[in-house]
């Protein structure tokens, strides 16, 4: 049981903190705070992506280094597979940030002009002033 | 509340977990995700795009309409920022 737990250790990592960003998307009522949370979820995905990425024995970033252009004019240069990590879910994932991060931009601008409407960020609050007032 | 969202974290991660079962062994070479598709770019990019960065060869050569569309998404967000945050002129009103 414990050797099953170890071998698969990173997603049981992942689970932990996407489980926490969700926690805060539902539980909180704080609207930075639900962004806060979806912040984190989206960091769990990006982690557990680049995890899949990862191999074990000796393989290093995917970068040829050194006689790289003499192996481009030959055309013929044996690359071992099993030295270079997958770099496909670390490019997937560059797009992922950069869209998170226009994500995270443009909520806290409509958090900025929520709160100039309302005077304040929490959920429950702005609720209540939506219906006294009727708007 | 809080009931309600306890209630769904724990299904979550019971599936989450139950999920975790299926998945490869941490840093398996001979892992799904490395055994298929990924072979054919390690061993080709260098030949066909002349980078000898993987990343860069895949962001900018195999996938570079995606990473224009990413552009047009920074590019939008950046845009929508600029019109809810400007000050607003002396004629239009307090109307969003």
């Amino acid at each position: 049981m414990l050797e099953y737990i170890v071998s698969k250790y990173n997603f049981w990592v992942y689970v932990i903190l996407l489980l926490i960003g969700l926690y805060a998307m539902v539980g909180k009522k704080n609207l930075v705070k639900k962004l806060i949370g979806m912040n984190i979820f989206q960091s769990a995905v990006i982690l557990f992506y680049v995890s899949i990425g990862v191999k074990k024995g000796g393989a290093t970033v995917p970068i040829f280094l050194g006689n790289a252009h003499a192996a481009h004019g030959h055309g013929n240069a044996i690359i071992d597979v099993a030295s270079y990590i997958n770099p496909l879910p670390h490019v997937l994932m560059l797009t992922a940030i950069v869209v998170s991060i226009a994500t995270t931009g443009v909520a806290l601008a409509v958090l900025i002009l929520i709160f100039r409407r309302y005077k304040t960020l929490e959920l429950d609050e702005i609720i209540k002033i939506r219906k006294d007032t009727g708007v | 509340m809080k009931v309600i969202a306890i209630l769904i974290i724990v299904l979550t991660g019971g599936l989450l977990i139950y999920g975790v079962e299926e998945m490869p062994d941490w840093g398996d070479p001979n892992s799904p995700a490395s055994s298929h598709v990924s072979p054919k770019y390690i061993k080709e990019a260098l030949e066909k795009t002349a980078t000898p960065n993987i990343v860069t060869a895949v962001l900018g050569d195999y996938r570079g309409y995606d990473t224009m569309g990413e552009t047009a998404v920074i590019f939008t967000a950046g845009i929508g920022c600029i019109l809810m945050l400007r000050k607003k002129r002396k004629g239009e009103g307090e109307g969003d």
